[in-house]
């Protein structure tokens, strides 16, 4: 019954895709990135359709029948309007689509190299092959990182062996933890719920299962959460 | 499994102790069946040859069989991958990251490359007139060198240390701190050791193309194949090196304890920028030749030149020249700053314009003409679709704070699936149906063809579609396995179900070859109503092919010659003196004497290395030594 469940689901999921992670953004970078997908495969969809609808079209009317097979096509050479056409368009095209490219990617840069005031600093150490917390009173977590919600969150990434990649889809994209280099990652979540962590660079034997949970709590549960760990450790 | 013999345990892995038996029974058999056919002396012509069609034929041949073995792989990894939480056989952890490590390393380096090498061995030369390669010698070291790397590689997994980082092997990971066994040893000599059958393949072509044409063939009248090749091969000459050097320093970093790639004054990044600076002009070397085979298959069976052909000659060398400039794409979650992601980002989508007019080009050649619906016609026509779904993904993987989300995931896979099988794959596929007669002399099954190429293209896109979807749902690359709350588990189930269709398409290619030789269609010269020189020598080409000599005065001389000429090609006063060909064991001999070279590396004894290297040097010194121009000459004097 339940893999008939699983099966169900997942087939009304296909159908949706709605609520793909990455489409599904629960921070302002994982927002900016989602509509930057969305915005893109929009203008994209243009030109796929175009191409299609052409290659249909001449496919079909230009076949060798048994009526035209001992036709000579006649010879030609190019055309240059339409080449101008089809340089032209494509690079304004690109050029649409450069504008916010240029724009978010400088944006979610920007407010990773600022350190907000009010914000919570979490050391996040990565080792083959799990995750490791820790908070600015002490508190250490293992493959579980527990954050508030809208109040910017600063990662300081380190790794203690080889790289990997920091990447929880619905807050946003996946930044490199670089051996002998703190890379920093901030992001403010700005809805509760658990969502999926992972690894996202190959990081040897059990790559798959370096995963972790990320839980937003409200800042009211947060702040029970976290001195309720902090008595824990003492 | 564990069997015991004169009183010692022996541990070996079922999948090693199954591929030995396998191979050993096919070697057997093979072995059998030559001698009984008594092909012993076809074999041997094979192996001392310099002749640029058999050269072609032995790249083909072997680029087959490593996509047997890949392809076997593949579908090791969707049936792992086919259900979550799966427990298939052995391939978790450790054997899965082999089992996507060597179909990576394989697929790219030891199928695309000499499929497309070997269709150039076979159609270039003869479509500029020429009478050989420039240096036919030197083809065959090529070849043999390409073939000394790839077993290398393929043998890792029978010495049970299979390469295990990636394909992209990146440091820290590659170096010996983390993978001590002799795995990713493998993965450094055999790519090194072919990478110098693919350079000096590269010069060859240079040359050929720069100085062997026939009188008339100007650069301006060459058809698209050769060009594409010449501007490959470009690409080939300046990204290789690059590799060469990656691969020297992470094998320092492996076994000489230098610290390139770690350490305070080294740096993972290093490895990331040395390979994305060659493997990004590498994936234009294996998508150039594959479109210069399409330009030539869509205006032979649409009857008609090909559209804009200035301008398809300008794009191929704009999309090389930006290859080079893009490597970063593949590093935007490094964090190497926003200035530096968005520059990359733009250039990136700045090579969807050349490529977007070589798409347009290609349909309007085909517009106005008269569309023949051929195996290779058809898989020309699978390509472009496919291809510009890839195109488009490429596009938004450009977008650089997009591509944070996209990178690494199964997103990421599916768009180069697209790519290089929508491209290459197919390309390559389309040329071995189109050049078939002009390598044996008669003609692949139309129908055989036909099932093969439905089948492939099917598969192909049930197999990557959900991949896309299945990568926006969070699901990471390179994982044996994944929960079912993740949500993925229907797209990784419809991608098995399409992987074992592709896996059928090839076997009817198998099957089709096989039939082919035992009812053979023999075909004349022209099969396909031809355009271009090689369709203007006998199948298959001849030793000493263009006796006499054409002299070219158009684009597709063959087409206007049939037109107007009554099917003679007007003749050319001289003609250039053709390459000499010689028999000879030299090449062969130098590529097992790399391979003992490069083992002795791998495991480390020193006194082999010195015999070993030794052995590789007097090679040179022979070489340098013999001249069959003297021998020619003095030939020609006793006459």
């Amino acid at each position: 019954m339940r893999k008939l469940y699983v099966i169900l689901s997942s087939v009304l999921l296909i159908l949706s895709g709605c609520n793909m992670r990455v489409l599904d953004p629960k921070s302002q970078t994982a927002k900016g990135q989602s509509f930057l997908i969305q915005f893109s495969f929009a203008l994209m969809m243009i030109v796929f359709t175009t191409v299609i609808v052409l290659f249909i079209w001449f496919v079909w009317k230009y076949r060798q029948t048994e009526e035209n097979k001992h036709r000579i096509p006649e010879d030609e050479k190019g055309n240059r309007f339409f080449e101008i056409t089809w340089t032209v368009l494509p690079i304004i095209l690109l050029a649409v689509l450069a504008v916010p490219t240029i724009k978010i990617t400088y944006e979610i840069s920007a407010s990773s190299s600022a350190t907000p005031p009010n914000a919570v600093h979490i050391d996040v150490t990565a080792q083959q092959f799990s995750w490791t917390f820790e908070y600015q009173n002490g508190v250490v977590q293992t493959s579980e990182l527990v954050i508030p919600k809208d109040r910017p969150v600063v990662f300081h990434l380190n790794s203690d062996d080889v790289i990997h990649s920091f990447w929880v889809p619905k807050l946003g994209g996946k930044m490199d933890v670089i051996p002998g280099k703190e890379r920093r990652l901030i992001v403010t979540p700005d809805e509760i719920g658990t969502y999926q962590g992972k690894c996202a660079e190959f990081c040897g034997k059990e790559h798959s299962l370096m995963r972790f949970e990320t839980i937003v709590k409200t800042q009211e549960d947060y702040k029970q959460w976290i001195q309720k760990m902090k008595r824990k450790t003492e | 499994m564990t069997f015991y013999l004169f009183d010692r345990s022996f541990y070996i892995a079922s999948d090693v102790l199954l591929a030995y038996i396998t191979v050993i029974l096919s070697g057997a058999a093979i072995f059998y069946l030559i001698t009984k056919a008594d092909k012993w002396p076809t074999i041997k012509k094979y192996v001392t040859t310099t002749h640029h069609r058999k050269i072609g034929v032995l790249y083909l041949l072997s680029a087959t069989l490593f996509f047997i073995r890949a392809g076997i792989e593949a579908l090791i990894i969707r049936v792992q991958l086919a259900v979550p939480e799966n427990d298939w056989w052995v391939f978790q952890g450790d054997k899965f990251n082999e089992a996507f490590t060597t179909h990576g390393t394989i697929m790219i380096f030891f199928v695309a490359m000499p499929l497309l090498i070997g269709l150039m061995n076979v159609a270039v030369p003869l479509q500029i007139g020429a009478r050989d390669m420039a240096f036919p010698y030197m083809n065959a070291v090529s070849f043999w060198l390409f073939l000394a790397g790839a077993i290398l590689v393929n043998m890792s997994f029978f010495m049970t240390a299979s390469p295990n980082a990636g394909w992209t092997a990146y440091a820290p990971l590659s170096i010996s701190t983390y993978t001590p066994e002799a795995g990713n040893d493998y993965y450094v000599f055999g790519l090194q050791v072919s990478g110098i059958g693919t350079i000096l393949a590269a010069i060859n072509m240079i040359v050929t193309i720069v100085r062997h044409r026939a009188p008339g063939m100007k650069l301006t009248r060459m058809p698209l194949f050769p060009w594409s090749t010449l501007i490959t091969s470009f690409l080939i000459l300046i990204a290789f090196p690059v590799l060469t050097i990656a691969l020297y320093i992470l094998m320092f970093d492996r076994m000489f304890g230098t610290q390139f790639f770690t350490g305070e004054a080294g740096s993972p990044i290093y490895w990331q920028h040395l390979f994305w600076i060659f493997g990004h002009p590498e994936v234009y070397i294996i998508i150039l030749p594959a479109f210069g085979i399409f330009s030539d298959i869509i205006s032979t069976f649409s009857k008609k030149r090909v559209f804009g052909y200035t301008s398809m000659v300008i794009a191929i060398t704009i999309i090389g020249l930006l290859g080079f400039m893009v490597w970063v794409h593949h590093m935007f979650t490094v964090g190497l700053g926003p200035l530096v992601n968005t520059v990359f980002a733009i250039t990136t989508m700045l090579i969807a314009v050349p490529t977007g007019i070589k798409i347009f080009n290609w349909l309007f050649t085909m517009r106005k003409g008269l569309i023949q619906l051929t195996t290779p016609m058809l898989f020309s026509l699978g390509f472009i679709p496919t291809f510009v779904v890839g195109g488009v993904t490429g596009v938004m993987l450009s977008v650089a704070a997009a591509d944070m989300q996209y990178h690494d995931s199964y997103f990421v896979v599916a768009h180069f699936h697209y790519t290089m099988i929508g491209g290459t794959v197919l390309g390559a596929f389309a040329g071995i149906y189109y050049w078939f007669p002009k390598m044996f002399g008669i003609k692949l099954k139309e129908t055989l063809g036909k099932w093969h190429f439905w089948l492939f293209v099917i598969g192909f896109h049930i197999t990557f579609f959900p991949m896309h979807l299945a990568g926006l749902n969070g699901m990471p690359r390179r994982v044996y396995t994944y929960l079912p709350k993740d949500d993925v588990f229907i797209y990784n189930f419809v991608s098995t179900i399409g992987a074992f269709l592709m896996g059928l398409g090839t076997l009817a290619f198998i099957w089709n070859i096989y039939q082919s030789f035992k009812n053979p269609d023999y075909t004349g010269n022209d099969p396909w109503d031809g355009r271009t020189l090689e369709w203007a020598v006998p199948s298959p080409a001849p030793e000493h092919p263009f006796q006499p000599m054409p002299l070219v005065k158009t684009i597709d001389p063959l087409w206007e010659a049939k037109r107007n000429r009554g099917g003679k090609l007007p003749e050319a006063e001289s003609a250039r003196s053709a390459p000499i060909d010689v028999t000879s064991w030299q090449p062969i001999g130098l590529a097992g004497m790399m391979m003992v070279f490069s083992l002795a590396f791998i495991y480390h004894q020193t006194w082999l290395q010195i015999i070993a290297g030794i052995g590789v040097l007097s090679f040179f010194v022979i070489r340098n030594l013999t001249d069959e121009h003297v021998r020619v000459a003095r030939e020609e004097e006793n006459e």
